[in-house]
């Protein structure tokens, strides 16, 4: 149960193909009467230590008493099935403070049967 | 010159191609770009040499090879090439060329590049026909 900083949502596709960019929100309300600073944190859970973690380019934000506050980030599809751990801290005398976790599962596309969508000649010359 | 049709934003653009001479001996290299979704596979690229008619393709020169197609999580785009020898079985002239991936019943075809292969006449060997003294004077 969070204290102040409260995971509401991950908001990421259900599924996304190997390499490919996959881009999350995560919505961290304050629950506080008055303003805040709330960090995110993230960290990918696929059976490689450590964890790698999540890209969340701006990952501070001094959040008014009662919003919820969406934190942008990415990272790079793994081969396989991937657990992503959303963490949230808040900032009181100077120091961080770990608050709450959730989890959501992005799983791997498969890969369709093999098939062609066009072919074109673009260049011919004499050897 | 052949030419061939694309599409633009002002509808269908006709864009003039070049014509390559090639003559018996040569090789043609045909390069191909083609689109794939999906597991890798190996295919047969397959490119011909011929007239294009009502009646389809009249292939006169055609080459194939292998080519590995990698794995394509979502629609990409490659490249690859095969050659045709320009044999005698080809007589002088202009003709078309198109290519394909699949065997018997392919998975692709290429629009025709129409009369953008034309062919020159072989060379005969050296051969004389007359002589004639055209004019005689002191030196």
């Amino acid at each position: 149960m969070a204290q102040y900083a409260e995971i509401v949502e991950i908001v990421a596709p259900a599924e996304a193909a190997v390499g490919s960019r996959v881009d999350i929100t995560v919505k961290i309300k304050n629950k506080y009467a008055s303003a805040i600073g709330i960090m995110v944190g993230g960290a990918l859970e696929y059976g490689v230590t450590p964890w790698p973690g999540i890209n969340f380019p701006d990952d501070t934000e001094n959040v008014a008493g009662g919003v919820t506050h969406s934190f942008n980030g990415w990272f790079t599809m793994p081969n396989k099935r991937v657990t992503i751990h959303a963490y949230s801290y808040y900032y009181a005398g100077g120091s961080w403070y770990f608050d709450d976790e959730m989890t959501k599962i992005v799983s791997l596309v498969a890969v369709p049967a093999s098939q062609f969508g066009s072919i074109e000649i673009v260049s011919y010359a004499r050897r | 010159m052949g030419a061939v049709y694309l599409p633009s934003q002002y509808g269908l653009l006709l864009v003039p191609l070049s014509n390559v001479q090639v003559k018996a001996g040569d090789k043609l290299r045909i390069t191909c770009r083609y689109s794939h979704l999906g597991k890798a596979e190996t295919q047969t690229l397959y490119a011909a040499i011929g007239n294009s008619g009502w009646a389809g393709f009249d292939e006169v020169l055609h080459a194939s090879k292998n080519i590995s197609v990698p794995e394509d999580s979502a629609w990409d785009y490659h490249e690859e090439y095969v050659d045709i020898s320009i044999t005698t079985a080809i007589s002088a002239g202009f003709y078309d060329l198109y290519a394909k991936i699949g065997g018997a019943i392919p998975k692709v075809i290429s629009p025709t590049l129409h009369d953008v292969v034309e062919v020159l006449a072989e060379i005969p060997d050296s051969e004389f026909g007359e002589i004639t003294i055209n004019s005689y004077a002191k030196v």
